[in-house]
Parts: structure tokens; sequence; C-alpha cells
């Protein structure tokens, strides 16, 4: 595992490819994102069918589908201990589904335009969810309060996102900016800003919190030290002009950043090279949703309407020529 | 919490309230390690753990047994376990994480500073300090309770003779009060007494290693420990507080003391106490407010000790000051016209908790101010105008020249994207050691149907499903709704807030203190009622972050009808 991050010219060579293992099909329209649990036993789904599918990891079998978004939903997040969901949608709530009885349990208002993207908190008392009315709301698991309102943006906020302890809160925004606030006063502590100013389409924080992993509407990815407000790695090579397509961190064997992109593939670059070392064909429309399994060399991918699946892809440890 | 872009004069001391929590009449607090959470006592017995970040309500711990009003809660260094002590003679320890009640143990007489034994993780000992004599260590395990010495009795000396003010006029055996706290790692017991000296007591063979004298001789009412152990703060009866710098190492103190008292064989009995005291504790800073001569009240430091803070004991006032370690009073914070019981500093973060006789706790905290270039790096805030003078070239059309800025990033350099930095705030947690900072969020499920069963009742607070917000309930109603209203009066109609803003029970408020108002009154701007659905009134005041509002904090209109 260690010689993959060393030596660049054979960081391809490498790599061990992932290859296709399941489609999961069952959605009625585009999958909008897919996040893996924390501990890597299920799969949720979401999807503007209005519906949530989960998972199981083991068989990939369907769990569960949870209903009860009265639009579609554009995307879901575990709960650190897995026991909850919560999904954004277009009918401007978030809602919590309890797994266990794969009910709907808590619905939050508030927002005014589409729920974008939302995110739980490590310790997973508050949620944050971002929306095209421009605003970052912080919401009270426990009771459903509105904690705070942030001004976060003037467009459309299209991720938000905690970083490894809940202190900080990075949200992005088709007005070109990545914001991170301080999640326990609200406070705005940095705006990371290049001089084109590109719809940022995605951002997220890197494991140990110290990057910020940003996409934008110029087919490019940027990791930031964003205490710097500097970037350090560009990572191009796909197409994605148009959707708000998430990228993904792979740490479980090799660093890696993973993407989805609008020529219906999925990309893999290393970290540290930024050369592309895979391109996960398969999926007939644009890749929409990646993520990676928290333990386990597998990647789940969502596209398109014209595709309307999901995709599980692992690493195949059998016919591989070098050793590590 | 220690990330480096936040705010570097973190350091600082609160000077406003933000916000007050209400649950039942609560008399004490205290703050975990990590100021994730606080514990409060009520006056029916039961202890509220709330969760700080949210500012609601984590966990009740009730017991049927336990009714008597709480006089203080105190946590185990982990947070898995607290210790509360009450006025019916107990102290119980309860187990946080499942709200059971571990151990029960009555004493003789009411406690009214219970500490766990600060080094271990899952206690057993605890350092109780009743009202009227001298402290005790109990075994919560076994009940089984030793009196810690006083005073050292030598040849010729007065052993437990009575300072003249403590006696009663009927001849009664007066009070020697004493108050007593661990050092960092409870090896030792700091003791303070009556005749305005400090022991220090050996915690596991009651040896009293050390006495310090202080000056004025008048009895000690508080003795407390900075967080790091370096600094140790008394308050006498001779309004005075004394900080006092600690020479001893902290780690293997205790063992340190015998080796001390072995080595000096010029002195014997109580002068060889002394001396090896004044290896001890050195006096640092003395603080007292020379006009008034006020008595002090639950004196503490803040969580990187730069800072004591000390509440005013006159009755009826809620008065806070604040001094630096220099000496020099920085600041007097006022609070309501209700008196304070109690203070608390925040570990980490310069925000103070106090609790107020009226069973409320008010948190104060800086007053911030927006810092305009965390939107807009490029721009920089100047305290007064600069004249600007441009370069020669400064309008030129210049071809091309900008282009090789991207070049100059090195993008090969090595990144590290999965090590986590060692949070230096807290150098003393053992890795094998689970802490427990949060308590399991569950979400209260939305009542679907009326919420008859929610105002008026601060009754039903054992049903824990009714103790959160009733705006969930507003939430599942309004969950099917379309655009909220923009009349803020048509929305109250539509919920119960009206009602539930009268209640003591359930929700928390925000009542800004006077200078708050003061300031929000000369920005112009008029407090909102706090309702969630309106959120497009909320934004479209907050939208563009106007330096007072705080990011959505909404004001009541109600409440701001009592200060104007």
């Amino acid at each position: 595992m260690a010689a993959a991050s060393t030596d660049g010219g054979a960081a391809a060579a490498t790599h061990q490819p992932y290859v296709l293992r399941e489609t999961l099909v069952g959605h009625k329209r585009a999958v909008s994102s897919v996040k893996f649990s924390p501990d890597g036993s299920l799969l949720a789904s979401a999807s503007a069918d209005k519906t949530l599918r989960v998972w199981s990891t083991a068989d990939l079998s369907l769990c569960a589908e949870l209903s009860g978004h009265d639009e579609g939903v554009s995307d879901v997040s575990f709960s650190a201990d897995g026991r909850y969901l919560c999904s954004a949608s277009d009918d401007r709530t978030i809602r919590i589904w309890d797994l266990a009885t794969a009910a709907p349990l808590k619905t939050f208002t508030g927002h005014t335009n589409y729920a974008f993207c939302c995110s739980f908190n490590p310790q997973s008392n508050m949620i944050a969810s971002g929306s095209f009315d421009e605003t970052v709301r912080v919401w009270e698991v426990k009771s459903g309060k509105c904690l705070r309102v942030l001004p976060a943006h003037s467009e459309p906020v299209t991720a938000v996102d905690f970083n490894h302890d809940g202190s900080l809160i990075v949200s992005s925004s088709y007005d070109g900016l990545c914001r991170i606030w301080d999640s326990a006063t609200g406070h705005c502590m940095k705006t990371l800003i290049d001089d084109e100013s590109p719809p940022v389409s995605f951002v997220k924080f890197s494991p140990n919190g110290k990057f910020v992993l940003a996409a934008t509407l110029d087919s490019t990815l940027r990791l930031w030290n964003f205490s710097a407000g500097k970037f350090l790695k560009t990572y191009t090579g796909h197409i994605n002009s148009k959707f708000c397509i998430p990228a993904a961190f792979s740490v479980t064997n090799g660093k890696y950043i993973v993407s989805g992109s609008e020529d219906n593939c999925v990309y893999l670059w290393e970290l540290q090279t930024r050369k592309i070392v895979q391109k996960l064909k398969g999926h007939t429309d644009t890749v929409i949703a990646v993520s990676c399994h928290p333990s386990e060399n597998v990647v789940a991918s969502g596209a398109l309407g014209k595709d309307k699946t999901v995709k599980i892809w692992i690493q195949e440890d059998e016919d591989q020529k070098e050793a590590e | 919490m220690n990330v480096p872009i936040i705010d570097p004069l973190q350091g600082d001391f609160p000077e406003v309230i933000e916000e007050y929590l209400q649950h039942g009449n609560m008399k004490c607090i205290a703050f975990n390690r990590r100021g994730t959470l606080l514990a409060a006592g009520c006056a029916d017995g039961s202890c509220v753990i709330w969760d700080f970040e949210t500012r609601g309500v984590a966990k009740e711990l009730r017991d049927k047994d336990c009714i008597a009003p709480i006089t203080s809660v105190c946590w185990s260094k982990y947070g898995h376990h607290m210790l509360a002590s009450a006025t019916d003679k107990s102290l119980t320890l309860w187990n946080v994480v499942n709200g059971e009640k571990i151990a029960r143990v009555t004493l003789q007489q009411t406690t009214l500073h219970a500490r766990l034994h600060p080094g271990s993780c899952t206690p057993s000992v605890c350092l109780a300090c009743p009202l009227s004599s001298a402290p005790i260590l109990v075994d919560l395990n076994t009940g089984s309770s030793t009196v810690l010495p006083v005073s050292v009795s030598d040849a010729g000396n007065g052993t437990t003779a009575p300072h003249q003010r403590n006696k009663f006029s009927d001849g009664s055996p007066p009070f020697t009060p004493t108050a007593a706290t661990f050092n960092r790692y409870g090896d030792l017991i700091y003791v303070g007494n009556s005749k305005g000296e400090i022991l220090i007591v050996d915690s596991k063979n009651i040896r009293v290693h050390a006495i310090i004298p202080i000056s004025g001789g008048s009895v000690v009412k508080d003795i407390v420990f900075s967080r790091n152990g370096q600094y140790l703060l008394t308050n006498s009866n001779d309004r005075v507080i004394r900080v006092y710098e600690n020479l001893v190492p902290r780690k293997g103190a205790a063992k340190e003391l015998e080796a001390m008292r072995s080595l000096d064989d010029e002195f014997q009995g109580i002068e060889k106490l002394k001396v090896v005291g004044s290896k001890c504790l050195v006096l640092f800073r003395e603080f007292q407010d020379a006009v008034t001569k006020i008595q002090w009240k639950a004196p503490c430091f803040s969580g990187d000790g730069e800072w004591v803070i000390g509440a005013s004991a006159s009755k009826g006032e809620h008065k806070l000051y604040i001094w630096d370690r220099a000496g020099y009073l920085v600041k007097i914070l006022e609070g309501p016209k209700e008196a304070l019981i109690d203070l608390a500093w925040h570990p980490v973060r310069p925000l103070v908790v106090s609790v107020s006789v009226a069973g409320l706790v008010y948190i104060w905290a800086k007053d911030y101010t927006e810092n305009w270039s965390a939107f807009a790096p490029d721009f920089k805030e100047l305290e007064e105008n600069e004249e600007y003078v441009e370069r020669e070239d400064e309008f030129d059309l210049m071809p091309e020249s900008e282009k090789a800025k991207e070049l100059d990033i090195n993008q090969d350099e090595e990144v590290d994207i999965v090590t986590i930095e060692k949070d230096s705030a807290f150098s003393d947690s053992e890795a094998s050691q689970e802490e427990l900072c949060f308590l399991p969020a569950i979400p209260l499920p939305d009542i679907p149907e009326q919420q008859d069963k929610c105002f008026g009742s601060s009754s039903k607070l054992e049903d824990s499903n009714h103790s959160g917000s009733p705006f969930s309930i507003e939430a599942a109603q309004n969950g099917q709704a379309m655009l909220p209203t923009s009349s803020p009066l048509e929305v109250v109609g539509n919920s119960t807030a009206e009602e539930v803003m009268g209640t003591t029970g359930l929700k928390r408020k925000r009542r800004p203190s006077a200078k708050g108002l003061e300031l929000q009154a000369e920005k112009g701007r008029k407090p909102l009622t706090k309702i969630k659905p309106s959120a497009k009134l909320s934004k479209s005041k907050n939208k563009h972050g106007d330096g007072l509002d705080t990011n959505g904090f909404v004001f009541e209109d109600d409440v701001t009808d009592e200060y104007l």
C-alpha cells in the first residue's frame, strides 16, 4: 500500500483496477446521491422519484424503501451511529428517518426553496443543510429546532460538510465561493476564492479536516489548504460543467480522489500525483453520485435519468501482477 | 476544537449575556472536561444534562429516591459518571450514559460541595465538604467516610479552638466551615480551614504534609485549582481572593511532598509543615474590591488560567468581576436583578455560565463583531481612512502578465489528508480511555396531531418525549404547508408559541442583556418574533449579516418589552 504514493510514474501500474460487481436497479427516476453508512454495512441512495432506498452492502439486497417526501430527493446522509438518515428534498424539507423501523421520524421545515444538501455532524446532534434559498441552516436533531440560519451565499448552496470533530462547516455555492463557518457560533471564519470564480458544485473536508476538496463547473477539482487560503492540488480530465457531482476520498488502499463525470464514467485520481489511474465505465448517463466504503475497497456510484441505477465497484484481489 | 483558523483572540473574556437556559429550577452547574456538556442540579432532586453545542437538554437524571434539592454536581474525569449532593444529606453517583443511579450514600450532614476523585475514570472516592464541619473522604462503594484533619495540633498550639467570629451566642459548637479540593491528579487534598490556613493532606494516608498560613487568618470559604493545576485560589472571609502559584510538580505530587518532609530535619512539628508549605504554594496575587469591600462568591479560573472571575455575594446582586493574571480588574458584568448562586467558566471557550436564584442559567459570551475579511478575503478592514496613492503604472493596460500566477504553486508536494493533529488543550487525555463528549441525540418523533400535551407541562418533565421544544410539533403540522406567511402575528396565532412563552417548563429563550438591546436600538433594528416557519422573515433580515444580528439569533417581542 505504501508503494502507491511515492513512485509517481508507477502509480498507475500498482493500482488495482476496480471492476463492476453489481448493478442495483429499482429507482424509477434519476439517482441523485449515494452514501455508505459509517460502519459500511448499509448503502443509501436518494432519487428524483421521491424515495430513498437502503441496500445492504453484504448481499446488495434492498433493505428498505423510504417514502414520504413530496418531491424528489437531492441528498442523503447517515448519522454517526448509522441509525438515522437525513434527506434533503425539493419539497423544501429535511427529513430524518429511523432505519430500525424504516419510518420517517422528523421533518425540518424552514427553507424557502429546494433543500439541496444535508449532513449530520460527527456527534450527530446537529444537521447542516444547504438550499436554493442561499442559506445554510443548522438544525438540532433532538427537537427539530432550527439553531441557526447562516447567510451563506448569494446563489444556491450546493454542498455542506462538517469537519472530523464537528467544529467547522464548509459550504459551497454557485456564486463561486467556499465559506468556512464555526459551527458553535455560526460565524464565518474564511472564504476561499480564486481569481476566476466558476460555480462551485461540491465541497468536502479531508478526513483530517485540514484540507477542503472543491469541485467547480469548469471540470476541475481542487484541494485547498483552507487556513492558508491556497489550493495545493488540481485534478482534471473529467467533464463537469452542468451538474453538482460530488467527489470522495478513497483512503482504504492508497489515497485517491474519486469523482463522477458527465461522460458517464467514474474517475479515480491518485492523490499526490494527480494522475488519472482509472476510468470506470458502465453507466449510460452522467454519474451524479459517488461514495467510498469506509473500510473496504468498494465504490458506489449512481447515475441520472437514462440510467437510474446504482453500481457497485470492487477491487479484484486475485488477478493482479504486482505484490503491492 | 483547536482549529488554527478560529480567532486567536478566543482566549478572552465574555461581555454580554448571549442566551439563557431554562428547565426546571436549577441550582448548581458543572461543565464536563471539554465543555461539551453542562450538568445542572435542580431543586426537585433531578439533574439535567445540557448539550452545550445545541443548547438543548440531552438527558435528565431522575430517581424516585432523589427528591431533595441538589447542592452540587461534579463530573468524573472522562464524563461517564456524575456525583450529585443533595440537601437530604445524600450523595448520589450516576451513570451518565444510561441515566441510572450507581450508588447512593447518606452522610451525617448535608454536603455543600462534593468532588469526585479526578485521577481515575471510574472514581469511587469523593471529597465532601459539609456546611459546618471538616471535609470528609467518602468511599461511594462501601459508604465509609474518613474525616480530614482541618488543623494540626502541636504541643502548646491551640487545636480546634474556634475562631472568635464563629462562636454562637448560646455557646453551641460553632461552624468550622472548611473548603477543600483535590489537586489535579487527586493524590493531594488542599484544605482551607477556619483559621486561615491551607493544609496539604495526602489523600491516601490522610497525613498532613504541609501548612500554608494565609495572611489575615480569616476563614477560607472556597479553594479552587485552575484547570492545569498551576494556580490555586482561595476566597477568604476578609473579602480577598488570593491566587497562589503551585510549585509542586503536577504528577507524583504526594511523593514529592513526602520527600520534602523527610529531607528537612531542621524543623519539627508545625514549623516543619510550614516550611514545606512555603515550598508548595507562593502567593501570587490578591484581588479585592477596595471601594465597596464586597464578599465574593463562587470564584474560579478561566479555562487557560489567564483570568479569574468572582461573583459579588451581596444580596440580590448578579455581578461578575473579572481580573487578569496581572491583577487588574478588567470587567464588571452585570446581570439581571436576580441573585447569583453559582458560576462556572467554560474549560475552553471564553464563555461563563451563571445560575440565578430564579433557577435560570445565563450564558455570557463575547460580543461578536462580524469579521468582514472572512467573507471577502481580498478586503482589508481599516481602522480609519487611509490616503491611497496609486502606482505610476496603475492604470496602464498590461498585456498577459497575470497568467504566470498559477504555476507558482508546487502541485507535486505531498499532502497528508488523514493524520489528525492532537488537541493541545487537553494534553493529558489517555488515548485508551473513551471520553464521553456527547450523549447520543435521539430525535424526538414529530407528533402529528394537536400539541395539547405540550404547553404548561412543567410537571410533565418526567415524560421525556415532551421535554423537547414544541417547535418540532409545529414542524409536523406545517410540514406539508407551503410558503410560510410573512406576517409574524399570523404565525403566532397558528402555533401555540404564545402560550408556551408564558410557561416555565420547556423551551429556552434568548433574552438579550440591557447592553445588547441598547446596541440593537442603535442600529435601528426591530427584534423579530422567534417562530421557526417564518424563515422568509428571518432570512430577509439576516441575509446580509448585519453586525449585531449574529447570524440568525432572533429575539422575542414580549421579552424586550420588559427592558424598554
